[in-house]
């Protein structure tokens, strides 16, 4: 592994407005491989919308968003999935109905020669990668709706990485968990830097961001307000959140 | 005997008893899906598992219906093993036979402080007992391991600084009265020592070191089979020994400490101009995955530990010295320049020559020390009865 220059994610001045809102004014963000960067900010300081526009759900009104170092138009969900970008928002998004194979392959499905679907092959490879994030689930059998939070939220992060991508984005992954539950997901996303993957971490809770973040990134009213390496503390990243300094 | 049908009950039997292992406790319809077995079969081997008192069944509630949630058997209680870390804070539950129940690694961030990181633990403490079918009074007591020196009876650390946000924490005292349950406090090192006199490398030797290499360096000093804390608990701490005249300031106040030269910053700095940001794990394992210049960080780094642990080991006249913590992960890379400095400037005596051996316990040595600080910490005898009815009360499965 050697130094690595050119960033896997580079939004530069990207802005979007909703009319007379301003949502993002100018926010730069690089993303590495191997790398957990974290989002953090007040309500409505444009974190999730900042999110939303990595994943394509929102197309940027001005700006340059680089993959790889190109220039890149993330149009659409499936745009982003195709560049590398899986996304997990704060609803996950999972079927409750649906076993945890299902849910992994929802909407991408292995399919064989006749059209008919793998449900091996699936089993297979939903074990392997709950294996590769430690994630404790009895069996990919079983119902999300007999899951606990914190498994649900393991299987949305499993699911991301079919596919292969480089770039997962996280939209608080802890909220509403318990410390036990919490701990597994912090795991997980150490995994994925391992694995290494780059990571979008966005949280309101600076221990858990500063707990896993290699980066802090710190949006205030849609404006970039201070970068800060893991080591800041506390006190410095909530001035900067709260426009103290 | 392979293909044979009591060959093939013994396997299911082993594999039902391994997956509860794995996932601390599970409902019977779980353990059917979790090893592909039929709910009868499952059904079977419980019953016969329950018989031979090496699972227990307790009844629980699963989406809203009545469950058999299947554990490992508790042999007459529980106790909990805390370690914190720098940046990370393990705790595990085991039972008196020492078989680790469940177990959770919560990642921390760097100088966290006592009050948030001693709220979670407690919490995890509940939370894994649950996972276990069990509850805070069947724990005997808790131990619990810091990165810094501590006071035993009280849990405080005993130098200012050098964990920040713990100073002047009564630790044991904070734990136990959330818990209402004993809480016994060491070292990490210590701790790591203790396991491994007791249940590792050096159970079969009366004087030996036990050096953790991680995030800083500590050592645990063993003798006469006894681990030897001194009179605030700062034995062994040959991460603040100096090194360096001209060094940078140590976190103790005192100048070009070993921590200052070895610790994880130090260790990390000369990478981040080639290899970027990494952690102490990611350097642990690139060097296992041959990268020239991770390999020659932790190889110097083993040379400069040698030398101090030399002047320790020239002062007590240890038979072995166990190497553990996370630079020892890389087996010879870490071990084989720190055996070599030990070598160069220890005196080497005709009876018994200095071995230098890799912890037996790996990076699990702290952890296992904690459970057992607590195991020898508490009285079995004066446990209250109602937890060895509770534990007896194991109905059979169905």
């Amino acid at each position: 592994m050697t130094a690595r220059r050119t960033p896997l994610l580079a939004l530069r001045q990207v802005s979007k407005y909703f009319g007379a809102v301003e949502a993002l004014v100018e926010v730069d963000l690089e993303v590495h491989a191997h790398e957990v960067v974290a989002l953090v900010g007040d309500n409505g300081a444009g974190k999730s919308t900042l999110a939303k526009v990595v994943a394509g759900v929102l197309t940027p009104d001005s700006g340059l968003v680089e993959i790889g170092g190109e220039p890149a138009t993330i149009s659409s969900p499936s745009a982003a999935n195709q560049l590398g970008i899986a996304s997990v928002f704060q609803d996950l998004a999972v079927c409750e109905n649906l076993d945890v194979t299902a849910n992994v392959f929802l909407g991408q499905e292995l399919r064989g020669r006749a059209g008919l679907l793998h449900d091996g092959r699936m089993e297979v490879e939903t074990r392997k990668l709950l294996e590769h994030l430690t994630v404790r689930i009895p069996s990919v059998r079983t119902p999300l709706r007999h899951l606990s939070a914190g498994q649900r939220q393991a299987v949305a992060i499993a699911r991301t990485l079919i596919g292969d991508p480089r770039i997962v984005v996280l939209d608080e992954p802890t909220a509403a968990l318990s410390v036990a539950q919490t701990a597994e997901v912090l795991t997980h996303i150490e995994r994925l830097r391992e694995l290494g993957l780059g990571v979008i971490l966005i949280s309101h809770n600076l221990n858990d961001v500063r707990a896993v973040a290699d980066r802090i990134v710190v949006l205030r009213h849609g404006r970039n307000n201070g970068g800060f390496p893991a080591s800041a503390s506390h006190e410095q990243i909530l001035a900067a959140i709260t426009g103290a300094v | 005997m392979v293909g044979s049908q009591s060959s093939l009950r013994e396997a299911n039997r082993a594999r039902v008893v391994d997956t509860v292992k794995h996932h601390g406790g599970l409902t019977q319809v779980e353990l059917a899906a979790a090893t592909g077995l039929s709910q009868a079969t499952v059904s079977t081997i419980v019953k016969e598992l329950v018989a031979a008192e090496l699972v227990e069944v307790r009844n629980t509630v699963r989406s809203g219906r009545r469950a058999q949630l299947v554990t490992l058997a508790h042999r007459v209680g529980l106790v909990a093993g805390v370690l914190v870390g720098t940046r990370h804070l393990t705790v595990a539950i085991a039972d008196v036979s020492h078989e680790v129940l469940a177990e959770q690694v919560l990642p921390l961030p760097a100088e966290h402080r006592a009050d948030t990181s001693l709220d979670r633990a407690a919490l995890l403490v509940v939370d894994l007992l649950e996972r276990v079918g069990s509850e805070l009074p069947e724990v005997l007591g808790i131990g619990l391991g810091l990165p810094a020196p501590v006071d035993a009876s009280s849990g405080q650390v005993t130098v200012r600084g050098i964990l920040r946000g713990w100073d002047g924490v009564p630790v044991a005292q904070v734990l136990s009265k959330r818990l209402a349950r004993p809480v016994f406090v060491d070292n990490d090192a210590n701790l790591g020592a203790l396991a491994e006199s007791t249940v590792g490398a050096a159970r079969d030797v009366h004087d030996a070191l036990y050096v953790r290499a991680g995030h800083g360096v500590g050592a645990g000093i063993v003798l006469g089979g006894r681990v030897h804390r001194g009179v605030a608990g700062t034995a062994g701490e040959i991460g603040h020994v100096q090194v360096d005249p001209a060094g940078h300031i140590c976190s103790c106040g005192s100048r070009g400490c070993l921590d200052t030269v070895v610790g994880d910053r130090a260790l990390l700095e000369p990478l981040r101009s080639s290899h970027g940001s990494l952690t102490l794990r990611d350097v642990v394992r690139l060097a296992n995955d041959d990268d020239p210049g991770c390999r020659e960080i932790v190889a110097d780094a083993g040379t400069v530990i040698g030398g101090v642990v030399a002047g320790l080991a020239t002062s007590l006249n240890p038979e072995r010295v166990v190497v553990g913590g996370v630079l020892a992960q890389t087996g010879e890379v870490f071990l084989g320049p720190l055996r070599e400095a030990l070598r160069r400037r220890t005196m080497l005596n005709q009876v018994t020559p200095l071995e230098v051996v890799p912890a037996a316990l790996g990076v699990r040595a702290e952890l296992e020390g904690a459970l057992a600080l607590a195991l020898q910490s508490t009285d079995l005898l004066e446990r209250p009865d109602d937890v060895q009815a509770r534990v007896m009360t194991g109905k059979g499965s169905q």
